[in-house]
């Protein structure tokens, strides 16, 4: 048995307060003075949120912030959309722990590792909470109560039963999504015997989170390309790659969609930008797509030529030995810094509400120049804030977690 | 040495430049069949393993005619499948895919290419494994292996193709000096299963028990072909002379 760690390298959390923040006389002043500042500043905010802020403001208008002027009686539609969300999510993430990656021999999967038991524990409290600090109406804090519900149920069977599943079905199951996502524009959209409802009615946090999720879907593959393109052999390829990432790299995002919604309407065929929020989302794709290109570009690099060579020599076809071998390394590399172009697209889509859209930022500024509401700009924000902070850290959670499940020398198999 | 078999790979007058313009092999010849292993050596820099690098169309060439098992290199991109179908490579570098499992390695081309069921496919995966001696390293990925075993994988995973010639580029010098053997072993027994085999190596011993042809290239030509007793012991040329002077 190898001998033990000495003591020192794992200090008590007393030891390590001591050595880390009172290490010597100056220290242990910086951290008093540091300590007193943040103090003074969390109590700052806490005296504010209690007791000078209204947030009447959000809880009247959180309809509007959720759904924009999406019609009352439609609104259904996306309740069982947001049922169908919560049920493939938990369905997901109880899979994701249940099977353990393939080729390792890891010790069977836990039900509830530690990290699951606090997310969930997290997103119980704010389930119950939200809903009666919002005060919603009965019936609609039991339907979220449900939902939250329904996708720990969902997360529990997939994580219990997970493992019975057959290949076949497993391997179908992450074509939940992009069905889930086709689905979701026809239950937004309407079609298929559903009332229409026009892109111009869609809003706040809905409106956002599907140019959020429309451009990410859509600029990766394209991104993809690009950077093949920039690395091709075929000249016309490489320059007109090169060509359009250095374009859209060196246009601000803002003049774009001033500019997309007066020439996309000519350059894409008809019916796919037929008005102002669709051009809208093929902008932000079309901008996304440049950076990402750059991003696996890097990837690509890293990936020694080598790789290529072998997987060629086996006589793997290009778009196999691309697909198999060459972009799984690629984008290992390439997605910590994808995925930060993700969050960048998500906050950028606050540019929407410059050209007359209503967004997240476009209602909260309808909200506040409400005369009933002026003055309410704090709170406003802040919401908002945290709100863009909710969905940025969940896309960072996910991707440090597949970049673990990528990563073959952090497999559990070691 | 019996009278070998039929030709498996014809090289006629084969002439390369590189796009800086360096003449890389100046109308190289060579005959290999059936079953013959054949040793190339030479100083760095004199085409040996460009020479073999064009066998499989990873490296092209201006010049001349190279015909693998009757399909002859063109710039058809199908027969260059083709070709490469049937002739495996091991690198000086290994070259496994770092973010597949060892036996993912060995059944990712023969289950896309050749379109075998996976269940057999990794029947066999197993069984080259077990031949090459890491059998129970099949789950593991290639980053936890070392050097030796990792090659030992490179070399499964080209026979998990089945190929009819093993082309093998320099595939002990990326190894430290205790793992080199391990290597040659497993390279002695597919001689001796009669596997046709060209191999760019600077190991004398290797060329000595288990070549039946060595060729000496400098400059981007064959200077001497001989069977391995004549070349080592009584060499024709001033060049092969200097040659085994250098690294002997």
């Amino acid at each position: 048995m190898a001998p033990a760690p000495p003591a020192t390298l794992r200090p008590g959390p007393w030891q390590w307060l001591r050595r880390e923040l009172f290490g010597s006389r100056l220290d242990g002043l910086i951290s008093i003075a540091l300590l007193g500042f943040l103090v003074a500043a969390a109590l700052g905010l806490a005296r504010w949120a209690l007791f000078q802020a209204q947030w009447a403001v959000i809880s009247a208008n959180s309809t509007l912030f959720a759904v924009g002027r999406y019609p009352l009686e439609q609104q259904w539609r996306l309740w069982l959309l947001t049922t169908l969300l919560a049920l493939a999510t938990g369905l997901s993430w109880g899979l994701l722990r249940a099977l353990p990656r393939s080729g390792s021999s890891g010790p069977p999967p836990i039900l509830w590792p530690r990290n699951d038991r606090w997310a969930a524990a997290i997103l119980v409290l704010l389930a119950l909470w939200l809903p009666l600090a919002l005060q919603l109406t009965l019936a609609i804090q039991l339907r979220w109560w449900a939902i939250t519900a329904l996708l720990l149920l969902a997360r529990w069977a997939a994580g219990r039963w997970g493992q019975a599943l057959p290949p076949l079905v497993r391997r179908l199951i992450p074509l939940i999504w992009p069905l889930l996502y086709l689905v979701g524009m026809v239950l937004i959209s309407g079609g298929l015997g559903l009332v229409q409802v026009a892109p111009s009615d869609w809003g706040g946090l809905l409106l956002t989170l599907l140019m959020a999720s429309f451009a990410i879907l859509l600029c990766f593959p394209l991104g993809v390309l690009l950077a093949l393109g920039r690395r091709s052999t075929l000249p016309l390829l490489r320059w007109g790659s090169l060509l359009y990432i250095e374009f859209i790299r060196g246009a601000p995002l803002i003049t774009l969609l001033f500019l997309g919604q007066n020439i996309l309407g000519f350059l894409l065929p008809g019916g796919l930008a037929p008005d102002r929020v669709w051009r809208a989302a093929w902008v932000l794709t079309f901008f996304a797509a440049a950076y990402v290109a750059e991003a696996v570009r890097s990837g690509l690099a890293a990936v020694p030529a080598g790789q290529l060579e072998a997987a060629r020599s086996l006589g793997l076809s290009m778009p196999f030995a691309l697909i198999h071998v060459v972009l799984p390394q690629a984008m290992r590399v390439a997605l910590p810094a994808t995925v930060g172009q993700f969050i960048t697209l998500l906050q950028d889509t606050t540019l929407l509400s410059l050209i007359g859209l209503l967004d997240l930022l476009g209602t909260a500024r309808t909200v506040m120049a409400n005369p009933a509401f002026l003055g309410r700009n704090a709170e406003v924000y802040l919401v908002l804030a945290v709100l863009f902070w909710c969905c940025c850290a969940a896309l960072g959670l996910g991707s440090r977690a597949l970049e673990t499940r990528l990563n073959p020398n952090l497999a559990p198999s070691r | 040495m019996t009278t070998p078999a039929a030709v498996m790979i014809e090289a006629r007058g084969v002439e390369k430049w590189y796009p800086n313009g360096f003449h890389a092999l100046r109308g190289v010849d060579l005959t290999v069949h059936q079953g013959e292993v054949v040793v190339i050596m030479g100083p760095s820099g004199s085409g040996k393993s460009t020479f073999l690098r064009t066998f499989n169309a990873l490296e092209d060439f201006q010049q001349g005619s190279i015909e693998v098992d009757g399909i002859p290199l063109s710039d058809d991109l199908r027969q260059i499948d083709a070709v490469r179908r049937e002739v495996g490579m091991v690198f000086q570098q290994f070259n496994l895919f770092p973010h597949l499992s060892v036996l993912e390695n060995l059944t990712l081309a023969p289950v896309l290419v050749r379109k075998l069921p996976k269940q057999a496919v990794q029947r066999r995966a197993l069984e080259l494994l077990d031949r090459v001696g890491i059998a129970e390293q099949a789950h593991k990925y290639p980053g936890q292996l070392s050097g030796g075993q990792q090659q030992r994988v490179a070399i499964a995973r080209s026979l998990c193709m089945e190929p009819r010639v093993m082309l093998f580029d320099e595939p002990t010098s990326a190894l430290d000096p205790e793992m080199v053997q391990e290597v040659l072993e497993v390279m002695q027994g597919l001689a001796q299963d009669g596997m046709t085999m060209v191999v760019v190596t600077h190991e004398v011993r290797f060329a000595r028990q288990v070549a039946h042809r060595v060729v000496l290239m400098d400059g981007g030509m064959v200077v001497e072909i001989a069977p391995p007793e004549q070349f080592f012991s009584n060499p024709q040329h001033e060049r092969s002379k200097q040659f085994l002077r250098q690294i002997g």
